[in-house]
């Protein structure tokens, strides 16, 4: 199909979920009500690290109005984790607490303050222990064990090899090694943890929760609660966004599943800001050396990284990062020879997932960055250098990824001419500068042989479409795009597909909402039930027409026999037929899975790991004070391949959207903890996140290219700008203010320290 | 540790000032007076402020809005900020304080919180005592034994500590005409919503031979309490103001801050941050002057 004919698809229509969250009539996690419902309240740890030598509830159980009181030792204590080998969490802690503001207690009360006032009145007795705050604690000889599943602090390695990396520096003209460091981040979305769990008289939970990945969540807490997944189903209210901070359960689940079964009524739980952020997900901290080779023109011949990201006391989703971070010193930069040592460790922090990009991001804001020391090193033009290196189509990275269309050099040549970058070389203000970065990030890697993703389109006598997918509307507009590509292969308008509930009951639970998967496998899979549904409706179509099926075109809500446009009949025609006549239901299946890419061996690196690697190129202009140091972001410019896109605005959306969010990781937030492991920034007050004065004025440019796997040849598109901006900015304060600063986040008192240092003072 | 709700107390709507000062008499230390509550019942929600008594005073008339006149300028305490903000009066001509008023927090904070609530929390960022201070504003305060009036200057003792007595209400405050312009600079880690990292307000009359007259800077985030900067005053008055004696000014005044080092920033950039400040200050008082 060429790009033209589209109807639907590529076209700027009303998202589905627009509307009633404008109005604010979409109903999140925490508006739910159940008749009967309790309210829980979870009691957290005060301290960091610690042995529970005993927990009394004896007194919150006295309190009138409180029913019910939980603790760890509630939950079968069966572990649960994300990978089979990394099994290391209880739903609650039992025998010692890991981080502070982890819970340890939970109340179901009548109202929300009486079960406040219950957790006054349990008693905890801790013993503490000393803390494990950073890497390099972690992995002193002597430095005490954070996790009790695991005789070690470092929950996870990942030693790559690919290429001949020494003769790949014996080539070098010239090599640089750098440090960079990268600091804990909140993940930052709008709606705090929340859930509504009921059970059934047969037993059966019903969880209601601001979840981005029903299915880890459905799979982990089944096996820790000792549920068959038969007597699990989630429901996915609207979600306040998620960024990779709501994967997997939580204490807040776990907690107001427990309650519900020991209650026998719903549970609801609210968390509020305050717990979010001290206790839950935030970004690796990250410790990394590069060292890069390159001949004397800028050609990359090699490139070596060792890199220790600090998660928290479980290894979570981290075997991925480790992973993540290595496999992206092949991307998206031609690099014919790469060695890589990854180190996860075990801390007594926030529990880590991940943010936007994964760590993705921190890969690219190192190895663009150490391109752009490396450019000014030999005095090459910073655009240049990026156009020289930058993958091209139907090239296979040295780890063994298949990239089959890439736009990367369009990206570059155009976010170069937007920003002004060769007016700009001539004269600009002083303090001003643009930074530029590259970045990829793929369509949904596949992480088990389980993943896939399925829709289901059940078309109704009234020929409207029903459509029902496996996948989560987390804000990123998955819902939109799937309603569009089955309008586009049904041939109807955008409207008369309608978006079903996101319930476990009536969908096949997608593996879940990450590495910018849901467009590419969904989509492709929402394509084949499209064409499912079609293919019935040209059999009773065929027949009217006389014609044969495979004749049959769909558009405009008819159905035309090819090339004899005057013999058509409307789409109801068959409808009709089925239900009225034959009494037949039309239901519409598809399914998806890149089951012709590798499963990759996250210990060794190989393999290759996805389809549709999407890029970015993009191109930060700002001015820095001088006497302050504060940066000021002018303009971000993003020429962006995301193959064919699907709804221009949403896409424009998200790559300004990572941008911003990338802003506050580069420039403001930090999450800050004391000697003892307690976070000190808790509060929006003082973990800063940028606001929207904060973000320059955007401009995305859309590289069209045409992913041949892709549906409608389009790629993911949420994370690349989050894995380009980093660097982005950190370059251009070097080009603005001539200081290079490698510890994350660029703060101004750390540029006038360096500029000071620069002058000698 | 973390935000809670709110604890239990009981709530009392005085309608008129007599009745609201019956009421602080009747329960004392116990009694808190609210007025856009962004202060204090973020501080009852977080349990370091726990009064059994809550008295709201936006029941009682006449403790808001704007008026003046050629002597000068009268804002009620319960005044908020978004009509500072609107005020074109306090625009044009107490523009130090419209300075202050529209970089604090969000559209949605000034909408709730009032002038007499910044400077009863008096907290050392408070955004609105560094220009009053220098517009010699005074404080109008009626209590048990009638009213009395006191400098803003003279109003804070220590970081969130207001020499109010618990039985004073802070009623309006005044600021006389000025004759000079003056202007306030915030530094901030981000563009909006967010405390000052360092405030500085300055203020001076030009005399028919462009000397500086009755000249007056005060510093905000930067000691316990907001504080005058006497010393670097002393440097522009009486002289002709320039870039170099706004630098002078401002090495001077970046000695006579004592700030701390804390999340937000360190002591020594504080101080190199006040001279700047300082110094833009000046200069923006000066071209607006011209
Ligand atoms: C998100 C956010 C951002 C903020 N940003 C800023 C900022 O940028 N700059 C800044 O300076 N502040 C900021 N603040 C703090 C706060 O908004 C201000 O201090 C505000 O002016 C307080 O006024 P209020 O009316 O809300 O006071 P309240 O909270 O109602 O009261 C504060 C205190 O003053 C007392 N009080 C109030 N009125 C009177 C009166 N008439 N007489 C006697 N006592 C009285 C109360 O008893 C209480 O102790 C911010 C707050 C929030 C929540």
């Amino acid at each position: 199909m060429q790009k033209e004919e589209y109807q639907v698809v590529g076209k700027p229509v009303e998202r589905t979920d627009g509307r009633v969250k404008a109005t604010g009539k979409a109903r999140y996690a925490g508006d739910l009500i159940a008749p009967g419902m309790l309210y829980g309240k979870i009691l957290r740890s005060p301290v960091a690290h610690a042995k529970i030598l005993n927990i009394d509830t004896s007194e919150a159980k006295k309190l009138p109005g409180v029913i019910a009181v939980i603790t760890g030792k509630d939950f079968p204590g069966i572990p649960f984790g994300t990978r089979p080998d990394t099994r290391d969490q209880t739903p609650m802690p039992i025998t010692k607490v890991h981080h502070f503001g982890e819970g340890v207690a939970a109340v179901a009360a009548l109202d929300e303050d009486t079960a406040e006032e219950a957790l006054d009145l349990i008693r905890v007795e801790y013993e503490e222990l000393p803390v494990v705050l950073t890497a390099e604690d972690a992995l002193r000889p002597d430095a005490p064990l954070v996790n009790e599943f695991c005789s070690s602090n470092i929950a996870y390695t990942s030693d790559f090899r690919f290429g001949d990396p020494e003769a790949g520096f014996k080539e070098a003209d010239y090599i640089r090694e750098e440090k960079f460091s990268s600091q804990r981040v909140a993940v930052g979305f709008i709606e705090p943890h929340a859930c509504l769990a009921e059970v059934d008289a047969t037993g059966r939970v019903l969880l209601q929760g601001s979840k981005q990945s029903p299915y880890p969540t459905w799979r982990h807490m089944c096996r820790a609660l000792d549920l068959p997944l038969s007597k699990m189903r989630l429901v996915t209210p609207f979600v306040g966004g998620a960024f990779s901070g709501k994967h997997d359960p939580f204490d807040v689940d776990f907690a107001a599943v427990k309650l519900a079964q020991i209650t026998n009524r719903p549970v609801k739980i609210v968390l509020n800001y305050d717990e979010v952020l001290a206790g839950y997900r935030q970004r690796n901290a990250m410790n990394a050396v590069l060292k890069m080779g390159v001949k004397k023109n800028g050609r990359i011949t090699a490139l070596k990284a060792e890199c220790i990201l600090e998660g928290g006391p479980i290894a979570g989703i981290g075997p991925f990062n480790i992973y993540f971070f290595g496999a992206w010193l092949n991307l998206p930069y031609k690099v014919p020879a790469v060695e890589y040592h990854g180190k996860l460790v075990y801390s007594n922090r926030a529990p880590c997932g991940t943010v936007r990009g994964q760590e993705i991001v921190l890969a690219q804001y190192s190895v663009d960055s150490l391109l752009g020391i490396v450019a000014e090193d030999l005095g090459i033009d910073q655009v240049e250098i990026r156009a020289l290196n930058a993958i091209t189509s139907n090239y296979t990275t040295a780890n063994g990824v298949v990239v089959d269309a890439c736009g990367l050099s369009e990206c570059i040549e155009k976010s170069a001419a937007t920003i002004a970058w060769k007016e700009s070389r001539k004269s600009r203000p002083k303090g001003r500068g643009i930074g530029f970065s590259c970045a990829s990030h793929p369509s949904g890697v596949r992480l088990g042989g389980h993943f896939g993703s399925s829709v289901l389109l059940k078309l109704q006598e009234d020929g409207k479409v029903m459509l029902t997918h496996g996948g989560t509307e987390i804000g990123q507009g998955a819902n939109t795009v799937f309603c569009q590509m089955a309008a586009e292969i049904l041939g109807i308008p955008f409207e008369d597909v309608i978006q079903g509930p996101s319930d476990s009951d009536t969908a096949i639970l997608d593996s879940g909402m990450f590495s910018d998967r849901c467009t590419y496998w969904d989509g492709n899979a929402t394509i084949a039930a499209a064409n499912d549904l079609k293919r019935q409706l040209a059999e009773l179509a065929a027949k009217k027409l006389q014609a044969k099926p495979e004749d049959l075109e769909f558009k405009n809500s008819r159905v035309y026999a090819k090339d004899k446009p005057e013999k058509s009949i409307s789409i109801l025609d068959p409808v009709r037929t089925a239900y009225y006549d034959n009494g037949t239901p039309l239901y519409g299946k598809g399914y998806w899975a890149a089951t012709d890419i590798d499963l990759v061996n996250w210990k060794t690196g190989s393999g290759n790991l996805a389809h549709g690697i999407d890029f970015i190129a993009t191109a930060v202009e700002m001015d820095v004070d001088l006497k302050t140091g504060q940066a000021s972001l002018r303009k971000g410019v993003s020429g962006d391949d995301a193959g064919q896109p699907i709804h221009p605005v949403m896409l424009e959306g998200q790559v300004n959207g990572g941008s911003a969010h990338m802003t506050g990781h580069a420039l403001l937030e930090e999450c800050l903890y004391d000697e003892r492991g307690r976070m000190l920034n808790y509060s929006w007050r003082d973990y800063k996140q940028p606001t929207a004065l904060d973000t320059p004025e955007y401009v995305v440019d859309h590289i069209h290219t045409h992913d041949p796997y892709g549906p409608f040849g389009a790629k993911g598109a949420g994370e690349a700008s989050s894995c380009s901006t980093i660097a982005a900015i950190a370059n251009g304060i070097y080009d603005a203010v001539g200081v290079r600063i490698t510890d994350l986040p660029i703060t101004p008192e750390k540029i006038i320290r360096e500029m000071k240092k620069k002058e000698g003072k | 540790m973390f935000i809670r709700r709110l604890p239990k107390f009981e709530y009392h709507a005085p309608a008129s000032l007599p009745e609201a000062l019956d009421l602080l008499a009747l329960y004392g230390a116990d009694a808190k007076l609210l007025a856009g509550g962004t202060d204090l019942l973020l501080a009852m929600k977080k349990r370091t402020k726990t009064p059994a008594h809550v008295i709201n005073l936006k029941s009682i008339p006449g403790l808001s809005g704007i008026s003046g006149d050629a002597k000068g300028l009268k804002i009620g305490a319960l005044t908020t900020m978004a009509d500072i903000m609107r005020s074109a009066l306090v625009k044009e001509t107490y523009t130090p304080l419209w300075d202050a008023v529209s970089v604090m927090g969000s559209p949605q904070v000034r909408t709730l919180a009032t002038l007499g609530g910044n400077l009863v929390s008096a907290v050392p960022s408070a955004d609105t005592a560094p220009p009053l201070i220098v517009l010699s504003a005074q404080a109008h305060l009626t209590g048990p034994s009638g009213e009395r009036t006191c400098p803003v200057e003279a109003l804070f003792s220590a970081p969130s500590t207001c020499s109010l007595a618990p039985t004073d209400i802070l009623t309006h405050i005044t600021i006389p005409f000025p004759q000079g312009k003056g202007a306030y600079l915030k530094l901030m880690r981000r563009a909006a919503l967010d405390l000052a990292l360092v405030g500085v307000a300055a203020y001076f009359c030009l005399d028919a031979n462009k000397v500086c007259t009755h000249a007056k800077i005060a510093l905000g985030a930067v000691a316990p309490t907001p504080i005058r900067a006497t010393a670097s005053e002393a440097i522009i008055e009486g002289k002709v103001l320039n870039a170099a004696l706004a630098a002078e000014a401002g090495s001077a005044s970046g000695k006579e801050c004592f700030p701390i080092t804390d999340l937000r920033s360190s002591l020594e950039y504080r101080c190199s941050m006040v001279e700047v400040l300082t110094e833009r200050a000046l200069l923006e008082a000066l071209k607006r002057s011209n």
